[in-house]
């Protein structure tokens, strides 16, 4: 009997401390930190960015070849937080497949100037970072065509009720934006920002070019002289918001963290960015 | 320093001495001294403009339709001695059409606005941010869809010259003031008299309030040419040169068909009775002063000297410094043109007969205005064709003293030649 007592009081010594064990190794397979820590393994961050070229946002650095940006800082800085590098993945086709390939889990996140669609959170997770108002970059001649003497805001109904000809990057939220607020205009998708602003000042195919207010006022800051035949339509209450996409598994695990770190940057407008990085944006002298 | 004095100063101020030897300099040092406060000095400058041009619209909408009721009101109530009468409108508009024919023919000669890339440069330097249109779309009311092959003519229609006015829709106010300019003429005269009293005095409280306005307008000088001293090139001082030359050119052009006119409606008796060419006279006088209605005794003593009827001569001379304005009218056509022009807004037929009906209403409406006062009626004509009016005036403000005295002249001489056609020689009693 004592040596059973004995047997029993080793297999009780033995196993209770073991059983606790068992129990903090399942609180620490929750998946968030399951998936921190297979990031933390791997030794980088998997991020997906659109295969474009936006300064300031994400760029090429002329010097480096590396990407630098605001984009980048920011998700750099995110990295850093959980101990470990980014490696960016660019092979995507355009931005609605960047937002895709992330919702399919091929990247932890995806960021790079990405807007927030309905379409878009259907796959994924999406983190507000930045709102930027739309914008229209519209030809004064069309702009006088249709004006009518009235209020700005009677103009600015006008003209997104007008048959105008408007640019877009084909594939981008910019599709989905004007299909909404523009319902009669001819959309004509574009390949790239660059093939976009050609068609409005080069072979003049369009009356308008239709992005956010830091990149339809970037334009006219690098090149004044086309404020006088080109107008800014600012549209204050339409905003363009962006987000940075995680998958689900990602979103499980980071988005408290992502949060918390977003937190800190402060969710920022046209009229900030455009201050902030006054580099990019002041006029030329 | 009481209100009138400064009042008084300001209009010193705003003669061609004062501008070319204070405010100019000042406004240039102020500019090259102090760079960094071009922003702020503009956003003032700006804002004075936007201020000043505040009683633009009562003061088109009063203007046109007094105008228009006491034009017609003229033909229809003196139908017994109605030739003059007849004569008289029939020479006035065929002036008032030729002069702003003549403006737009000046312009598409001269071709003010037009200009190099520096130029425009210059220019769009100073506009960026300025002419943002920034709109709320989820806000605002838009009455139809846009149907833009229609959309002219539906704009000219009046809805409810209030609304029109309260809305800004430039063509309907000025389409109903038209109307409401016909219809006064129409009903009998006690039951016209209390509005035509009304609109007097709206049109005289707009033009006392840019008056007591204008007393900002040396300070709205100094700031805009300061704040934009930064950002103007030679290209620009060239562009405005040429759109001073096309109102000079505008200026002889006149000078000597009123010349011809006079020699062709004046007998060799009647030029015999004068030692001096009065043209000459009338033209000088109006450079000089800067003010059309200065050359009337002039016009009427020489009209009644060489034998012409008095009332006819009085009648003449004052519909036609009052109310024709030619100088205004061409002087607008022609900025109107400088400003499609620097919009490179493509000049079809279309656009040069609303440029034509533009000029002419909007020159019409400075009835009583002089120098920089007219200003606000071309804001008018630049909003109809949605071109943005701050930094068109910024650019004709800087040059509008010098401007002024060929509008003056242009509006004397004209005139003077109308008045020799339409006044018939006093028969012997």
């Amino acid at each position: 009997m004592r040596l059973f007592l004995r047997y029993l009081l080793i297999f009780v010594l033995a196993f209770f401390p073991l059983s606790g064990e068992v129990k903090a190794s399942s609180e620490l397979d929750a998946p968030q930190i399951d998936y921190i820590n297979k990031i933390k393994e791997r030794g980088f961050l998997k991020v997906g960015l659109p295969p474009y070229v936006t300064p300031p946002f994400y760029y090429p650095d002329e010097k480096t070849g590396k990407m630098a940006g605001y984009d980048i800082d920011l998700v750099t800085g995110f990295a850093n937080k959980l101990g470990v590098e980014v490696e960016f993945d660019r092979d995507s086709k355009d931005f609605n497949d960047t937002v895709f390939r992330a919702g399919k889990g091929d990247f932890d996140l995806a960021i790079g100037k990405l807007s927030t669609t309905y379409k878009r959170m259907s796959d994924t997770h999406p983190h507000e970072y930045m709102n930027f108002r739309q914008a229209l970059l519209v030809n004064r001649r069309f702009v006088a065509s249709i004006d009518r003497g009235l209020s700005e805001d009677i103009l600015g109904q006008d003209l997104l009720n007008s048959k105008m000809k408007v640019g877009i990057i084909g594939g981008s939220s910019w599709e989905s934006y004007a299909n909404q607020f523009m319902p009669s205009a001819q959309k004509i998708g574009y390949k790239d920002w660059p093939a976009v602003k050609k068609a409005l000042f080069e072979t003049n195919e369009i009356d308008a070019i239709y992005r956010d207010a830091t990149e339809i006022k970037k334009i006219i800051y690098q090149e004044p002289n086309l404020s006088i035949k080109y107008v800014p339509i600012l549209f204050n209450d339409v905003k363009d918001v962006i987000s940075i996409f995680l998958p689900t598994d990602a979103n499980i695990a980071m988005s408290d963290v992502l949060d918390f770190y977003l937190r800190d940057y402060g969710i920022k407008g046209d009229a900030e960015i455009m201050e902030e990085l006054s580099d990019f944006y002041n006029p030329i002298s | 320093m009481n209100y009138l004095k400064i009042k008084k100063f300001s209009l010193r101020l705003r003669s061609v001495k004062y501008f070319l030897t204070l405010i100019l300099p000042v406004s240039i040092l102020i500019g090259y001294f102090f760079p960094t406060a071009s922003a702020p000095l503009n956003t003032i400058g700006v804002s004075l403009i936007k201020l000043i041009t505040f009683p633009a619209i009562p003061l088109v909408l009063s203007a046109v339709v007094i105008s228009i009721s006491s034009l017609f009101d003229f033909t229809v109530a003196k139908k017994s001695n109605n030739i003059f009468a007849r004569k008289l409108i029939l020479n006035l508009l065929g002036f008032i059409f030729f002069s702003a024919a003549l403006g737009i023919l000046v312009s598409l000669f001269i071709k003010p606005g037009i200009l190099s890339p520096e130029g425009k440069l210059s220019i769009g330097k100073f506009m960026l941010d300025t002419t943002d249109i920034q709109v709320n779309i989820f806000n605002s009311e838009s009455d139809s869809a846009v149907n833009s092959q229609f959309n002219f003519f539906q704009s000219l229609i009046p809805t409810n010259i209030i609304s029109d006015a309260a809305n800004s829709s430039t063509l309907r106010i000025i389409t109903g003031s038209i109307l409401t300019g016909l219809g006064l003429a129409a009903v009998p005269e006690e039951k016209a008299k209390p509005i035509i009293s009304f609109l007097k005095s709206i049109n005289t409280l707009s033009v006392k309030v840019l008056e007591e306005l204008l007393v900002l307008s040396p300070l709205m000088l100094i700031c805009l040419i300061a704040g934009a001293f930064s950002s103007i090139s030679t290209e620009l001082i060239i562009t405005l040169v040429n759109l001073t030359l096309c109102v000079l050119v505008g200026s002889i052009g006149f000078l000597g068909l009123s010349k011809f006119l006079f020699r062709k409606f004046t007998s060799t008796e009647e030029r015999k009775l004068l030692s001096t060419n009065p043209l000459d006279d009338i033209y000088m006088l109006a450079i000089s002063t800067g003010s059309s209605m200065a050359c009337y005794p002039t016009i009427v003593n020489t009209l009644k000297n060489i034998g012409r009827k008095d009332n006819e001569v009085e009648a003449s001379a004052s519909m036609s410094l009052l109310l024709a304005r030619l100088g205004n009218i061409i002087y607008n056509v022609i900025v109107i043109i400088f400003a499609l022009n620097l919009y490179d807004i493509r000049i079809t037929s279309l656009i040069l007969i609303q440029v034509l009906f533009m000029g002419i209403l909007t020159g019409i409406a400075t009835a009583g205005l002089t120098g920089v006062a007219v200003l606000p009626s071309i804001g008018v004509a630049l909003t109809f064709f949605n071109l943005p009016i701050p930094p068109i005036l910024l650019l004709i403000v800087a040059i509008d003293p010098i401007i002024d005295l060929l509008r003056s002249s242009i509006t004397g001489v004209s005139s003077m030649a109308l008045s020799t056609i339409v006044c018939k020689r006093e028969l012997p009693t």
